[in-house]
């Protein structure tokens, strides 16, 4: 299903920030993989163990969940510069949604337990990736509550 | 409202009309005074036992002195006025050489004498021991001011307020308010600083007087604005003016009130001006400002002052003082532990938004009477009027002559005839109406309708598209108005009034990019405006049109994102909240698909339409990209049945939606949009 292949170029990288440390930058690129998605792959799916956190470089993921009755329903796409499966940073390192790529993709992708060591033993790395994540983490939260009102669904009064 | 000031309604009684005027007065009308009585007036005003305060030349300038006789005035003077500049011209051919008050206002003002520079108010003495205040009672002097204009008066108007109108009333300048005539000359010229039209305090004066001159180069039109005057009226040689005269008058009143023009634009002032309390430009206005303060103390209304005390040598017995201030000394805002106003940046901040919006709140009116003293005498010619257009510029879409609907009155409906129905989406339908008043057709981009199916209410909806002969409505089942009209069947008719409302200001975009943000049906107010751009599509830069709906079901206008996108090199992006597995665009908030865009707000304009959450998320979004807030328009919806300002249900601050609105700029808005409950 997917193709793990050496980093040629470290598109992706640009994620963790303009003030990356030339020592953070070669211990990340150390870790990550440039792996690529056909159409239809199943990237990670709802509830296993996240195994691998990425960076979209390219094309896009669909999160799902599965609503009884009404099947798989799409609830955010991942579009190039947002991150995947951040879940295999965050205990209980499961995924929270199924990640079906919907166009060809590419991911900078890392391994989670490989990851969250490093992080564990280089405050340094902890210092940069933390708060990266935390804020991809928040836009999207905040993003989801607006999604949350459901505004278009019925606005007060008469339309116009 | 806009707090401009009402003064009719509320103003202190004019001067002098404070005796009730029982019966009619003696010299009820306007007189002709020949220019050889003059001196008469002057003499009668002598004879009352008053000093003529007066103009008179001296030092280069017009300046106020005592007058006893006619060849103390200015005859034959001519003042030229600019930001900085103050020069006096001799005329000496033909009518200009007689003429007397061919001249606007000096340095001075009656406030020298009404409110002193400096004025005793008590002595104070230390005796073993034991201190005592004595007040020293006021002893004004009786004055006539001869020559006074309506920009005075109105200062005069705007102190009495201050002094007279609160909870505590200054004896001194009561006594010598009381003790004053008042001969007021209307302005025959225009100053080159003056902007009494704006501030609506001249050139006609109108109240406050006692007598009111008008100069023809043979004489006054006169007449009496109260007891008093009328019954110095009743001493003078008068006879019955002609239509000639009257006419000239009028002309000469009208030719004024045009050489000035507008120049300060007023609505809304107050708000733009305390929404800028953070403007760059008070820093750079004081890079200019000596902070030498002549401009408080030529303003005839600035009533600022401290108390000085004057001790004899021995320290036992000393004067209290009241003397002229000035928020521009260093001193003015200082406390044990420093200043509260260091910067001169913040002492011009505090002057300009003192007379021009604060005062207001404290007092009811503006602090300014538009005399132009200020410029004319400031060292380096700062110009308040060219400092509050750059501060706090007028609204450029209130600035619009307000829209008057073709098709008006609240029982205006003209039918259309439903041509075609079009179902959008399971709940929303476009009807195409034709046979219609061509008001309708001749709509701009972002106005609406009122329509009317009998028996249910009026609703206010967008015009989605303009043909030659033809509109489109969208509409969206909602209640059941809304789900009659949509119900209906081709050919059947409605009834419509409009347009109405301001437009999208499309002027605003050209040749820079344009930024579109829009969900759910909030694009159908929006289409007209992307169809305009479209067909022009030249004049702007890139163009960029960001729509989000519920589910990819509920997108409005397929065929024309498409169409957009292809020929008209739009970049249409489309976004969901929800979508199925056969969607394969991206699914998520509007924001989502330009929040972290690399393209450069700063060169942009936006227009929003939208849920008005969606839209304060927006907007925020767009002010991080860049865009200042006068360029982010956003369409509001409110309560709407007049559509006309009369009805009042769409008021939002000082706002009618229907009227000012419905599109406004967030600058415009200021802090009423997205807060709660306006």
């Amino acid at each position: 299903m997917s193709t793990h292949t050496e980093p040629p170029a470290l598109a992706g990288l640009e994620w963790f920030g303009p003030n990356l440390n030339p020592e953070a930058r070669a211990r990340l690129a150390a870790m990550a993989k440039v792996v690529e998605y056909p159409p239809g792959a199943e990237v990670f799916r709802e509830g296993e163990e996240a195994t691998q956190f990425g960076i979209v470089t390219a094309g896009r993921i669909a999160l799902r969940v599965l609503v009884p009755e009404r099947g798989q329903t799409t609830i955010l796409t991942c579009e190039p510069g947002d991150i995947v499966n951040w879940s295999a940073l965050v205990p209980p390192y499961r995924s929270t949604s199924t990640g079906v790529a919907i166009e060809p993709v590419t991911l900078l992708a890392f391994d989670g337990a490989e990851l969250r060591n490093a992080l564990r033993h280089d405050c340094a790395l902890a210092a940069v990736v933390y708060p990266r994540l935390l804020r991809a983490v928040a836009r999207r939260l905040v993003a989801t509550r607006n999604q949350l009102l459901d505004l278009f669904a019925r606005q007060v009064g008469e339309p116009w | 409202m806009v707090a401009t000031p009402e003064p009719r309604a509320q103003d202190p009684e004019p001067v002098g009309a404070a005796l009730p005027r029982t019966e009619p007065l003696p010299a009820e009308g306007t007189w002709f005074l020949a220019k050889a009585n003059l001196q008469l007036l002057i003499d009668q005003l002598r004879a009352d036992g008053r000093i003529v305060l007066g103009p008179t030349v001296a030092d280069g300038a017009i300046v106020i002195d005592e007058v006893r006789s006619v060849e103390a005035l200015p005859v034959g003077w001519r003042d030229h006025q600019a930001p900085g500049h103050y020069r006096l011209e001799r005329r000496t051919d033909g009518a200009a050489a007689t003429r007397i008050f061919d001249f606007t206002v000096g340095p001075q003002s009656p406030k020298r004498w009404t409110f002193p520079p400096r004025t005793p108010l008590a002595v104070g003495r230390r005796d073993d021991g034991r201190v005592r205040h004595e007040p020293v009672a006021p002893k004004p002097p009786k004055l006539a001011f001869l020559g006074l204009r309506a920009c005075e008066i109105a200062a005069l108007e705007v102190q009495d307020r201050v002094f007279l109108g609160g909870p505590f009333v200054d004896p001194d300048y009561e006594a010598r308010r009381e003790a004053a005539f008042i001969v007021a000359v209307e302005c025959a010229v225009a100053g080159g600083t003056c902007f009494c039209t704006s501030m609506g305090t001249g050139p006609e004066v109108t109240r406050g007087y006692d007598l009111a001159l008008t100069e023809l180069d043979e004489g006054f039109l006169v007449r009496a604005g109260s007891r008093a005057g009328a019954d110095l009226l009743g001493r003078l040689p008068l006879s019955l003016p002609s239509a000639d005269q009257l006419n000239r008058a009028t002309e000469q009143r009208a030719r004024v009130r045009a050489a000035i023009g507008d120049p300060v634009a007023t609505r809304g002032l107050r708000d733009r001006l305390l929404a800028q309390w953070d403007s760059p430009r008070w820093a750079a206005v004081a890079e200019r400002c000596l902070l030498c303060a002549n401009c408080t103390l030529v303003c005839p209304t600035c009533f600022c002052s401290s108390v000085e005390q004057r001790s004899d040598l021995d320290g036992r017995t000393a004067t209290m003082e009241r003397v002229w201030d000035s928020c521009f000394t260093a001193g003015f805002a200082k406390v044990a532990g420093g200043s509260f106003r260091s910067r001169p940046r913040d002492r011009y901040r505090q002057w300009l938004t003192h007379k021009f919006a604060t005062w207001i709140d404290q007092f009811g009116t503006f602090g300014c009477v538009g005399c132009g003293r200020c410029i004319t005498w400031c060292p380096v010619g700062i110009d308040v009027r060219a400092e509050l257009a750059a501060i706090a510029p007028p609204f450029e879409v209130a600035a619009e002559p307000l829209a008057v609907p073709a098709v008006g009155g609240p029982a205006e409906f003209r039918p259309a005839r439903i041509r075609e129905v079009r179902h959008e989406t399971a709940d929303t339908t476009t009807l195409l109406l034709d046979q219609l008043h061509p008001a309708f057709p001749a709509g701009r981009p972002g106005q609406f309708v009122m329509v009317n199916l009998p028996a249910f209410p009026p609703l206010p909806i967008s015009i989605s598209r303009f043909h030659p002969d033809a509109i489109e409505l969208t509409i969206r089942a909602a209640g059941p108005a809304t789900t009659a009209l949509i119900g209906l069947p081709v050919g059947h008719e409605i009834g419509l009034r409009g347009p109405l409302g301001t437009s999208w200001p499309l002027d605003r975009a050209l040749g820079r990019d344009v930024v579109i943000v829009t969900g759910g049906i909030g694009l159908a107010p929006l289409r007209p405006l992307v169809d305009a751009i479209a067909a022009q599509r030249d004049r702007f830069d890139a163009v960029r049109l960001y729509y989000g709906a519920r589910t990819p079901r509920d997108l409005l206008y397929r065929e024309d994102l498409v169409v957009w996108g292809r020929d008209a090199e739009i970049e249409v992006s489309l976004t969901v909240d929800r979508a199925g597995p056969d969607w394969t665009g991206p699914v998520g908030v509007v924001t989502n698909l330009f929040d972290r865009a690399s393209w450069d707000g700063r060169h942009a304009v936006a227009f929003v339409c939208g849920p008005e959450r969606m839209m304060q998320v927006t907007v925020d979004v767009l002010r991080e990209l860049g865009l200042a807030d006068d360029r982010i328009f956003v369409t509001l919806e409110r309560h709407m049945e007049c559509g006309i300002g009369l009805c009042g249900h769409c008021q939002m601050g000082r706002f009618f939606v229907c009227r000012d609105g419905p599109v406004f700029s967030i600058a415009q808005l200021g802090g009423v949009f997205g807060r709660e409950g306006i």
